[in-house]
């Protein structure tokens, strides 16, 4: 169903963030109308958001029979009346959907579930010998705090249906068209759409790390010097595609190839939820062209690795013990030590049990680097826990950490044809140059929304 | 000189005493450097350190900054580390005027960086040497010429020293300590209110001044005293009370010095690297008045240059002087080398 009210895709000079889409009925419930997501909502997503002018919401209703303002405020005009009613009908369905949105939300959310939970979580939290143990206490104070707000925001969407459709029912019933009570109506509505839209997200990013910003890691695959310019043009589309959405990208790692391209680079995306939005880019990138690099202009397939890793602080708290790692630097030198002046200290780190391995040398000291590893090297083997549902480290298994890694998910045509497809959604895009642009948008969506999906029917079967 | 601690019954030969040898004296330098000495740091403070009271229009930095791209690439070999360097050097060098976008603020003038990426690339001058500063474990510490520019490595001996029992509250010695990053890394790792302290002995007036500034640079005036003179000439007074003693001693044999890469060998002080026939003249010194140093039970950690002077070393100590040493081991770097030798004092 084609919303009424479609929105600017850019309010002055503000490009929006990249959650404001078209509907139509065949594309997921998830985003079902144009708008943005506000900066004041607890969930704010703070480097893409944008506030709404409130304002500009006056375009579709002109004042008419308008009992508190003034005459020279009011434009008027003979067409006027038509123009209100025909409005107003636009509104009543948008209540009407919203309201449907509404139902289907409280339905899957199961706010009496909910207030359980908050009602046995209180309980907890008043035991006298809750702070016995402390960090137990904080995660039962967290997730009281957590279900207190759900619970507060699935009541506030109810609150704000029922004024939208008290308006609607009582501007039908009085036959009256008091266009500033039509204005409030539209305005609830706008703005419980945008509060509808962040919850959904959220569910979708409800991963434990998917507030975290990331780091990308791109390494050329199969395809000699072609792979390594490949692997380039995915370096520049993930900086694209983080600056166009406002996070703060730094690449702290590059690794030229000999002749064109690198071999590998490592990316930091920060910002709230870039490590949700990116992590479904983990895996291998194929592209088809007619390489550069071919002597005879032939047309090639190359490979390029990503991997995604959530940016965590250096609190994190994982230890794994010493004896499970296996930390090396390159013997560039030789002899090393006095016979060489090494300024590059680079630091493998390997977790043996698992042969998850992290390198990192981008810092200017030997500690430096190895902290700097340990820390992602504990970044990369939390998620892996979490993909495999593994509750500790030692429960991952290490023979299907490699499969996932490198499973391809996404070709990238360029000749004969042009078209970018992702072999997981089957989304797919003809504007191959848009895609390595940074426009990577209605990818990540398809996957979050597909990832979605198979949770939720896989939870369903259980 | 050891002889201040020999005890009667040993007799020891006298330590290898080698002069510092111009740099002239080397064939296969070709580039002769001035041969007065560094600059005191009082007066000449490291670049890295200077304020920022040059500028230059943005453009301009970009211009350097594809000019010093090129020369970079024009060393294939080398490229990827250069490019690295570069921008570590425009950190040091370089930051972003507060209020002018197309204003950078400088610590030399334009001209100048100019000049010292040329040495960088053209003359291999050390990066460390050329913004004054090493980034060592979590430090910066001040280098210049003169001063041999801690190794990676080396900051291994930290980590070792942290697992003796108790280290925070006795007195360690740093033999050698150069730029003094040992003996700052140790002594920021004692908890200030310990009875822990370190003392710095090398005979290098220069190292003595830079590692002083070091100290200073930290706060540690309180915790590490830097004692010029050799070895443990500078510690008759701690004769049997010290806790604990590392080193990172000259440990390359004299005629490896001429085939060393161009940073180290034409660059780096003589007195710091040259270690003798074999490489382990200084070790073996220092072993030899270990003993009477060292209070009973204590710790000792010294650096070689790989498997076979460890090898070695520990052999000696384990064999020599087995009625003084006991659980002499070897530690090994992060490249796979015997690196380290350690152990306790009986």
């Amino acid at each position: 169903m084609e919303c009424p009210m479609t929105l600017p895709t850019k309010v002055g000079n503000v490009p929006l963030n990249f959650l404001s889409c078209s509907i139509g009925l065949n594309s997921s419930r998830f985003f079902s109308s144009t708008h943005l997501i506000s900066a004041s909502s607890s969930w704010s997503l703070c480097s893409l958001t944008y506030s709404f002018p409130e304002k500009n919401s006056s375009r579709h209703l002109v004042p008419v029979h308008s009992t508190s303002s003034s005459e020279a405020g009011v434009e008027s005009n003979s067409e006027t009346s038509e123009w209100a009613i025909q409005d107003f009908y636009a509104l009543r369905k948008e209540v009407e959907a919203t309201s449907e949105r509404v139902k289907e939300i409280m339905a899957s959310a199961g706010l009496e579930q909910l207030e359980a939970e908050r009602d046995s979580l209180d309980k907890k939290s008043a035991d006298s010998s809750l702070w016995d143990d402390p960090s137990k206490a904080q995660e039962i104070m967290v997730a009281l705090t957590d279900v207190k707000d759900k619970i507060k925001t699935l009541k506030d969407f109810m609150t704000q249906i029922e004024e939208a459709e008290t308006i609607v029912t009582l501007t039908e019933e009085l036959e009256s068209t008091d266009t500033s009570l039509l204005q409030e109506a539209l305005t609830t509505i706008r703005r419980l759409n945008k509060g509808l839209n962040q919850y959904e997200m959220t569910q979708l990013l409800s991963g434990p790390y998917d507030k975290e910003g990331a780091v990308i890691n791109i390494s050329a695959g199969a395809g000699g010097t072609d792979a390594q310019d490949w692997a380039d043009m995915l370096l520049r589309m993930y900086v694209r595609w983080g600056e166009k959405q406002r996070y703060k990208v730094k690449v702290t790692e590059k690794s030229l190839g000999e002749e064109a391209g690198i071999k590998s680079a490592t990316i930091e995306v920060e910002g709230r939820y870039a490590y949700g939005y990116l992590s479904g880019e983990k895996g291998t990138h194929r592209i088809v062209r007619q390489s550069p690099f071919n002597s005879k202009g032939l047309r090639q397939t190359s490979f390029a690795g990503v991997e995604v890793m959530p940016l965590l602080p250096e609190s994190t708290d994982l230890d794994i013990p010493e004896q499970d790692l296996e930390i090396t630097t390159s013997r560039a030198g030789g002899s090393g030590g006095q016979n060489v002046n090494k300024v590059e200290t680079a630091v493998r780190i390997v977790h043996i049990p698992t042969g998850v391995t992290v390198r990192c040398t981008e810092e200017r000291s030997q500690l430096a680097n190895k902290t700097k590893a340990l820390i992602r090297l504990k970044a990369k083997l939390l998620v892996i826990a979490e993909e495999q549902r593994a509750s500790e480290i030692k429960q991952i298994r290490g023979d299907a950490v490699k499969a996932e890694w490198g499973q391809q998910i996404r070709n990238y045509v360029f000749h004969p044809y042009k078209l970018v497809k992702d072999l997981r959604t089957s989304e797919e895009t003809s504007n191959i140059a848009a895609v390595m642009e940074g426009e990577l948008d209605p990818f990540i969506r398809a996957y979050l929304a597909h990832k979605f999906t198979t949770a939720r029917s896989e939870a369903s079967i259980v | 000189m050891l002889s201040r601690f020999s005890s009667p019954s040993l007799s020891l030969p006298l330590p290898f005493r080698h002069s510092l040898k111009p740099f002239s004296s080397l064939s296969l330098s070709p580039i002769q450097p001035n041969s007065s000495p560094p600059p005191s740091l009082s007066s000449s403070p490291p670049l890295f350190l200077r304020p920022l009271s040059h500028s230059t229009s943005l453009s301009s930095l970009l211009s350097f900054h594809h000019w010093a791209k090129a020369q970079a690439l024009s060393v294939p070999s080398l490229s990827s580390d250069l490019l690295r360097q570069l921008s570590w050097f425009l950190q040091d060098t370089t930051s972003p005027h507060p209020s002018q976008p197309s204003t950078v603020l400088l610590r030399t003038e334009l001209d100048n960086l100019y000049t010292l990426w040329r040495e960088r690339v053209e003359q291999r001058k050390p990066f460390q040497y050329i913004v004054g500063c090493e980034h060592w474990r979590e430090l910066v510490l001040v280098v210049q010429e003169g001063v041999l520019i801690p190794r990676p490595e080396t900051e291994i001996l930290v980590d070792l020293v942290q697992e003796v029992e108790g280290f925070g509250d006795g007195v360690w010695v740093d033999l050698g300590t150069g730029s003094g990053a040992l003996a700052v890394a140790i002594g920021k790792l004692m908890d200030g209110e310990s009875k822990g302290r370190v003392l710095g002995t090398d005979v290098s007036p220069v190292a003595v001044e830079v590692a002083r500034f070091n100290v200073q640079r930290y706060g540690l005036e309180g915790k590490v005293e830097i004692r010029q003179g050799a070895w443990f000439e500078p510690l008759e007074d701690m004769k049997g009370k010290i806790a604990g003693i590392v080193s990172n001693p000259p440990y390359i044999p004299t005629s490896d010095l001429p085939g060393l890469q161009p940073e180290v060998g034409w660059y780096e002080p003589k007195l710091a690297l040259d270690g003798g026939k074999d490489g382990i003249d200084h070790l073996l010194s220092i072993c030899e008045g270990l003993s009477v140093a060292l209070k009973p039970g204590g710790f000792f950690a010294f650096e070689t240059n790989g498997d076979k002077q460890s090898e070695l070393l520990a052999n000696h100590l384990s064999t020599e002087y087995r009625s003084l040493f006991q659980k002499v081991k070897m530690v090994s770097d992060y490249s796979g080398i015997k690196r380290f030798v350690t152990g306790y004092r009986l």
